[in-house]
């Protein structure tokens, strides 16, 4: 996106540098490019050939002078946007930012969208795979009941039981976990490629990206608890004899 | 050491499986429970070892109300009894040797000391030979020496047999009948269902006869 900061007429060269330095500093831009006001009138002749009348009556040139910005991709939140205008407009010399606001708001509410429903999806998936753990293991257990029995009358403990079925239940988790995350390597690698361009200005919103290390090793970590707790649900009614 | 106070039991109404059961038994106590079939002989161990709830009344094991006991500290319980089941209960995807180790496993033994005390108890009934086989491929009899190793292997301080010697020859009954009279000998409790007769007569001590639920006699000899 285009965020044009216009500056007053005759700033002078300090506080213009200081205007630049300020923009170069921030991570929010791949660019940012000084238009001095010639060039901008400059431009706007090539542009426009046809009102060439209008600007040689006013006879002066009514261009300010600007810094045109571009943002990186990924900053999509507008929030951030938004007070990164804001700051930079507080500077002395700025007169006018022109950008398209209207967009920066779809797309935060897109965005905003989209986390929910992936908080949604999310949570419908965890579920899912807690019950299908604990049904996987149910039927196992059920299998065993007799074992189970057996077990307990010779005095075993309920842990020595529950052990090698919450084991399974932490393997499947696990495995799940894996072969998620194998998944989502391949999403993230093979299909920006098969869509190519065509995703967009939603290729910004929906940011196809791997996990790092940590949220790895929480997303295994939660397979465990998953697993462990389907696991457990599922084994407490046979500790009963 | 077990006292069984006004136990009555009943599966479906109006049969009463137990009724009214009173009984002292002392610490190394040998007792045969005898009836005919049906009389409840079963339902009495399965209550001593709280497999099953009585309907009514308690049950005192070392100054202990085992009916208080919550499910999940049963095992200690459990694990100071020898139970040989009516139906064996074999874990049948184990080994013979497994199905009598896992009682010391349980217990977290030293695996050499279980391999030890496992072997023991299976040539005490004559199995040791065939110890890596599966239940399946052994005979009732066998299958119930097998149920006899396990109920025995730790030395438990209270033993249960429901006809033990049901799938037994003569020979081999005598035989674990004097297994089991050793292990009283070394200071255990023993209670052993049977309507052998023969039995009876000979290892006899302290006899009760149960008759549709109801402990109508009891003897010593
Ligand atoms: N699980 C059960 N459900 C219903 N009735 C039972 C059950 N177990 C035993 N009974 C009944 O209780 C009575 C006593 O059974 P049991 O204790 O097995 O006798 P025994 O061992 O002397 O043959 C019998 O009438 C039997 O049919
Ligand atoms: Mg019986």
């Amino acid at each position: 996106m285009l965020i044009v900061f216009f500056l007053e007429k005759d700033l002078s060269e300090t506080k213009r540098s200081l205007i630049e330095e300020n923009l170069k500093k921030s991570s929010l831009l791949k660019d940012a490019q000084f238009v001095s006001s010639e060039q901008a009138l400059e431009k706007f002749q090539q542009n426009f050939p046809e009102l060439q009348g209008i600007i040689d009556n006013i006879n002066i040139n009514p261009f300010p002078s600007s810094f045109e910005t571009t943002l990186r991709d990924e900053n999509i939140s507008s929030v951030k946007i938004l007070v990164f205008i804001q700051e930079i407009s507080r500077l002395e010399g700025i007169e006018d930012v022109q950008f398209n606001k209207d967009w920066v708001e779809k797309m935060e509410s897109l965005s905003r969208l989209a986390k929910a429903a992936g908080f949604f999806l999310g949570g419908i998936l965890i579920l899912a795979s807690f019950f299908i753990i604990s049904n996987v293991i149910r039927l196992n257990v059920f299998a065993r009941k007799d074992e189970i029995e057996i077990f307990r009358l010779v005095g075993a403990t309920n842990i020595f039981i529950r052990i090698p079925f919450l084991m399974e239940g932490m393997i499947l988790g696990v495995l799940g976990a894996l072969i998620s995350l194998v998944f989502l390597f391949l999403l993230v690698k093979f299909f920006p490629l098969y869509l190519g361009t065509s995703l967009g200005a939603l290729n910004e919103l929906i940011n196809f990206r791997y996990l790092s290390i940590i949220q790895i090793f929480l997303f295994i970590a939660a397979g465990i608890i998953i697993g462990l707790l389907g696991s457990i649900s599922s084994i407490a009614r046979f500790l009963k004899v | 050491m077990i006292d069984l106070y006004h136990i009555w039991k009943q599966y479906q109404p109006p049969h009463w499986a137990l009724n009214d059961i009173n009984l002292h038994v002392d610490k190394g106590d040998f007792y045969f429970v005898t009836g005919p079939s049906g009389s409840g002989k079963t339902t009495l161990l399965k209550v001593i070892f709280r497999e099953i709830f009585p309907t009514q009344g308690q049950i005192v094991i070392d100054r202990r109300n085992i009916l208080r006991i919550p499910d999940h500290k049963i095992y200690k319980l459990r694990r100071t009894m020898g139970i040989v089941f009516q139906d064996f209960r074999l874990l049948f995807h184990k080994r013979v040797y497994e199905n009598v180790a896992i009682v010391l496993q349980v217990l977290g033994i030293p695996r050499k000391e279980i391999r030890r005390r496992s072997f023991n108890a299976l040539r005490m009934v004559n199995l040791h030979h065939k110890m890596w086989e599966y239940p399946s491929q052994l005979s009732y009899g066998e299958q119930q020496r097998v149920a006899i190793a396990r109920a025995v292997v730790h030395n438990p301080k209270i033993l249960l047999a429901d006809e033990p010697t049901g799938n037994l020859d003569p020979e081999l009954a005598t035989e674990i009948m004097t297994l089991f009279k050793e292990i009283n000998n070394q200071g255990a409790t023993v209670i052993i269902c049977t309507h052998d007769r023969d039995l009876i007569r000979y290892f006899g001590e302290k006899i009760l006869f149960l008759y549709k639920g109801k402990l109508i006699r009891k003897e010593t000899l």
